[in-house]
């Protein structure tokens, strides 16, 4: 099973950790509850070195990854970042991905949910070798700085700089005589910040930001953390919803598609359901206060018969209730409707307008401080 | 199904059918209605899209519902459900828009 460099420093402060398809993780570190409210008021620090890591040059790099992925490549802009997803040969997703367009180099990260060899092994057949594509999985760690004022940690070790970046971009900052790929980015509603920094170095940077993270009120996260912010910010989960339901048309991922691209891995099978036209799709769901019922696989009733499954929950701190994303038929999956949990005679859950919460970092304009 | 129910899937379609034909028609998007998620992030992630676009979200929604969008109305924007909540809202008032 594939660990991270920064395994031994989680390990000394008691983290729990998982497999997630062939590489160990972090689930929790100072409680999942701790972690969350860390996120919402202060800041989290992270490893989230499981993720595939790589580089391209752009020159080949750009018709490799755009032949390969479900967003456009060739239209990232200088310095940005696209959110994108890679399919199998189904149009199942496989992967979440992020890919920034870095000057002379394409990044690409990608939270996959096939076995760990396996991405290796679709990128190779996809040319990677002919594109110079470099596998930075073993020689670089990633770590994710998120929270309302995480945008104040990062300033501490890179300068005020980081200020001036907006949503979805790169930027390059020196680290101890090395190079830190900064991506803008992060899932989960609060400013979020994605650190690629060579294994030499990752462990300094590691302990430079904790302290930062730390000064703040802040904590050391887990995944588990990360997975309940997700949801009550309505980004797509690969490892809850998006393992269990595998269509990126019924999860709604449908703006993360390049309709007109002629190539992408999975193209014709998609643009083959769409034309089809959708018959399922994913909503938000809510249930009482007290009601912990509302779990993954737990089935939903309307007038006596099912008609939605629990794809993914959480509970959800702001709204002290559980929280869910289900699919439903799509005649049935509008916000504001009232369903039966477990039997037909369950307990009341409502189908609710998602993110139902306002993140304070919304609040704030970083290019305003 | 009960008429309640029916009436609040009409009612909300009707909207969301309304608001998504014109963002689609005003922001020049290269989707199909049926590709817009309800819940999908209007700016940032999601659509991706910026100030500008919320400006335009914020015309479209008046010209097509009557209704005022206050200045701070970021919470508002977050999503096609949550502009959709709001113009339910807006004309359950009473005097509320067309």
């Amino acid at each position: 099973m594939r660990s991270s460099v920064l395994k031994p420093r989680l390990a000394a402060v008691g983290a729990i950790f998982r497999e997630r398809h062939g590489a160990e993780v972090a689930a929790q570190v100072a409680g999942r509850a701790a972690e969350y409210a860390a996120v919402r008021d202060a800041a989290g620090l992270a490893d989230f070195s499981f993720l595939h890591k790589f580089r391209v040059p752009a020159e080949k790099g750009l018709d490799f990854l755009d032949a390969l992925l479900a967003g456009n490549v060739p239209r990232i802009r200088f310095g940005r970042v696209l959110h994108t997803f890679l399919a199998d040969s189904e149009g199942l997703l496989l992967g979440d991905c992020y890919v920034a367009n870095n000057d002379e180099e394409f990044v690409f990260l990608c939270e996959g949910i096939a076995p760990d060899a396996e991405l290796p092994a679709i990128l190779q057949a996809a040319g990677a070798a002919e594109a110079g594509l470099e596998d930075l999985t073993e020689s670089h760690a990633l770590l994710s700085v998120d929270g309302f004022k995480a945008w104040d940690v990062v300033k501490e070790i890179f300068g005020a700089d980081v200020l001036g970046l907006p949503y979805l971009s790169i930027e390059v900052y020196p680290f101890q005589g090395a190079t830190v790929r900064l991506l803008r980015a992060g899932k989960t509603s609060e400013f979020g910040y994605l650190l690629l920094a060579e294994r030499a170095i990752a462990p300094a940077l590691f302990d430079a930001l904790q302290a930062a993270v730390v000064k703040r009120n802040g904590c050391l996260c887990g995944v588990d953390a990360h997975d309940d912010l997700r949801l009550e910010g309505r980004f797509p989960n690969i490892q809850a919803e998006g393992l269990r339901v595998r269509d990126p048309l019924v999860l709604g991922l449908q703006w993360m598609i390049d309709f007109d691209k002629e190539k992408f891995r999975g193209r014709d099978a998609i643009h083959e359901r769409r034309k089809k036209g959708l018959r399922k799709k994913i909503a938000g769901v809510a249930a009482e206060p007290g009601n912990g019922a509302l779990v993954t696989g737990a089935r939903i009733f309307h007038a006596g018969q099912p008609v939605g499954e629990v794809v993914a929950d959480c509970h959800s701190y702001v709204l002290n209730r559980r929280l869910a994303l289900a699919v439903f038929p799509v005649e049935l999956a509008y916000s504001g409707l009232s369903f039966r949990l477990g039997a037909p005679g369950g307990p009341a859950v409502k189908t609710i307008s998602m993110p139902p919460i306002m993140p304070r970092s919304l609040t704030v304009k970083l290019d305003e401080m | 199904m009960s008429d309640d129910f029916q009436s609040t899937i009409e009612r909300r379609a009707r909207i969301i059918a309304t608001f998504k034909e014109e963002l689609i028609l005003r922001l020049n998007l290269p989707y199909s209605a049926e590709d817009l998620h309800e819940d999908i992030s209007l700016l940032g992630s999601g659509l991706g899209l910026d100030s500008l676009d919320a400006l335009e979200i914020v015309l479209c929604i008046e010209s097509c519902f009557k209704i005022k969008i206050p200045d701070q109305n970021i919470a508002i924007l977050r999503s096609i459900n949550t502009v959709v909540d709001y113009v339910l809202e807006q004309q359950a008032q009473p005097g509320g828009g067309a």
